[in-house]
């Protein structure tokens, strides 16, 4: 029996806000076994242990911190101009505490 | 004229035989064209103005730009329902730079939602066809620059590329793609997909080209830490250097047909074409090497990208929230509102990648999962890096066969195939350089073949590209449709 489960597969998807049809939820489950099995044969792979693992494409960064200098700021109206609702200076929610 | 190259319509525009404004016009009728039959466009930008001419060798060049780059004022969606309102309020860099120099944009191209995707079947606007078969796919996610550059709505087109998504499609459509080095050109203004993986790229329909406008877009940027001064790189200039002497491998099991159970047909005369290709650097004074790599590795490189761009993906869309940019859900409480508009925003394909990536990351499964995959990438890069040392470039014939029907036949490659489809992965893992060129045509459909070189390797990379270029009768082809 698989231990991946559309529970599981649901409750991740919760985790990101989002929910998943019952068809989309299988894609999901499909994709996990494969993945799954692919992974059991990296792990088997001859010496991957004894690497550290590689987080970014390039390894020899030279990262130039910037000097702290307060630079121009976007206009209020640029900020504001994507969101569905605005009062004032702020975008509109729904009251959070009920 | 807007179907010639940079330099023929550069010369045409100093000489008056044509404006600027006459080119946009020719750009933008051919956009109306293009979309009616293969769907590539997002936003046509009617309004677009010709510009002056200048010693910039892009003045006044109409251009288009893949719709994850942020355009001021203009609509950039990621081809996601979740944006299909969004209007940023900035340029991106490399857009900026294109503009700066005087190129004119005139469409925004489709793309497999926010890059996630190989197909160009995935955006909000529908599926992207092939300009030589619309049966078929552009493959993804540049599926509607490769599409338009090759359908020869302009010389050159923005792609972005983590997995293969410059690369693969140009092969697929006939024409040139070409990724730099990572961090040669600013991603700032790029909508992040897995910012370890991402890399602007460019298609044209030659290397030239591919050359002058990289030229133009790269450079530092304090937007972007991982930019790089490439002020000593000149790409142009690097293209007629002579390559006699220079070496090339490829990878044995990916390129000898006998390591394939029932191979079809279009897998033969693909194999067999690139042997072909080979035969022409040979020609050339370029020496090719065979080289092995463990077919273990070679089958994980699929499963190391998924795992490792899914989980940099949860990360970076998780500020698709509906609130502050993206339609709003008319749910009653903030938490309903953020779910619904992620439900109904997202494809059934990119919720399926998040859950992916969010599986991997869990507490439990990292190191199962997430680090293993980010170790086997170090391996491979490695790997590479040792062959880099006695080679110029990694050379490779570019998936499978030809662009697939878009009839779901990619589930029919061959477990054995995957990791031919895979490998130009390889080139985001270790952010090598890389570049794909047409070499030919099986049933009638063109395929590319691909060099990777070193990282900041780029000069020797567009200089082999384009003495390979020399050599086939493919440079500056424009999509004919022949089913």
């Amino acid at each position: 029996m698989s231990k991946f489960t559309k529970e599981m597969v649901d409750s991740y998807a919760n985790k990101l806000l989002f929910n998943l049809t019952e068809e989309e939820n299988q894609m999901v489950l499909d994709e996990f076994e494969v993945i799954d099995k692919t992974i059991d044969l990296i792990n088997k792979i001859d010496g991957i242990d004894k690497l550290e693992p590689m987080t970014h494409a390039l390894d020899d960064f030279a990262v130039d911190l910037r000097d702290d200098i307060s630079e121009e700021s976007i206009e209020l109206k640029d900020a504001l101009g994507n969101a569905g609702a605005v009062e004032g200076r702020e975008i509109e929610v729904p009251k959070v505490v009920e | 004229m807007i179907d010639k190259s940079i330099l023929e319509i550069h010369e045409a525009l100093k000489d008056g035989t044509i404006t600027s404004e006459e080119l946009v016009g020719e750009s933008l009728n051919k956009s109306k064209e293009i979309q009616e039959k293969y769907n590539a466009f997002v936003t046509i930008i009617d309004d677009a103005k010709g510009t002056g001419i200048t010693e910039s060798l892009i003045s006044g060049i109409p251009f288009g730009v893949k719709d994850n780059f942020s355009t001021k004022d203009i609509l950039t969606t990621g081809s996601s329902n979740t944006l299909n309102n969004y209007v940023p309020i900035f340029n991106a860099t490399a857009v900026e730079k294109l503009l700066d120099a005087g190129a004119v944009i005139t469409n925004k191209t489709v793309l497999d939602e926010f890059g996630l995707g190989g197909t160009g079947t995935t955006g909000h606007t529908g599926i992207v066809k092939n300009p030589w078969d619309r049966t078929r796919m552009c493959a993804g996610s540049s599926s509607g620059s490769a599409c338009a550059v090759a359908a020869g709505v302009y010389p050159f087109a923005l792609g972005s590329d983590t997995g293969d998504s410059v690369r693969k499609p140009a092969a697929y459509c006939g024409i040139v793609g070409y990724k730099p080095t990572y961090g040669m050109i600013s991603r700032f203004g790029l909508f992040p997909f897995a910012s370890s993986l991402d890399h602007v790229g460019v298609l044209t329909r030659n290397v030239e080209d591919a050359a002058i406008v990289t030229d133009i877009m790269k450079g530092k940027d304090s937007h972007d830490m991982t930019t790089w001064d490439s002020s000593n790189i000149h790409l142009k200039e690097a293209l007629t250097r002579d390559v006699k002497g220079k070496t090339l491998f490829y990878i044995k099991e990916l390129c000898d047909i006998n390591n394939y159970d029932n191979p079809s047909k279009e897998l033969v005369e693909h194999l067999d074409n690139f042997h072909k290709t080979l035969g022409l650097c040979k020609e050339l004074g370029i020496e090719v090497f065979e080289e092995s790599i463990d077919q273990k590795i070679l089958n994980a490189i699929g499963s190391v990208y998924v795992v490792i761009s899914c989980a940099e993906a949860t990360s970076n869309l998780s500020n698709l929230t509906g609130i502050i940019y993206g339609p709003r859900s008319d749910k009653k409480n903030i938490n309903e509102m953020m779910i619904d508009y992620r439900t109904k925003g997202f494809s059934p394909l990119i919720k399926r990648r998040l859950v992916i990536g969010s599986y991997v990351l869990q507490k439990e499964n990292q190191e199962k999962y997430f680090k293993n995959a980010q170790k086997l990438r170090r391996m491979i890069v490695n790997i590479m890096k040792e062959f880099y040392k006695a080679y110029d470039g990694l050379i490779l014939p570019v998936s499978c066969g030809p662009a697939k029907l878009l009839d779901g036949s990619i589930d029919k490659v061959s477990r054995e195939a995957m990791a031919l489809e895979d490998h130009l992965q390889i080139g985001n893992f270790g952010g090598f350089p890389s570049i794909t060129i047409p070499n030919g045509f099986v049933d009638n459909l063109p395929v590319g073949v691909n060099i990777t070189g070193n990282c900041y390797d780029d000069e020797n990379i567009l200089n082999l590209a384009y003495a390979l270029e020399s050599k086939m009768p493919y440079k500056n082809q424009i999509a004919k449709e022949v089913n």
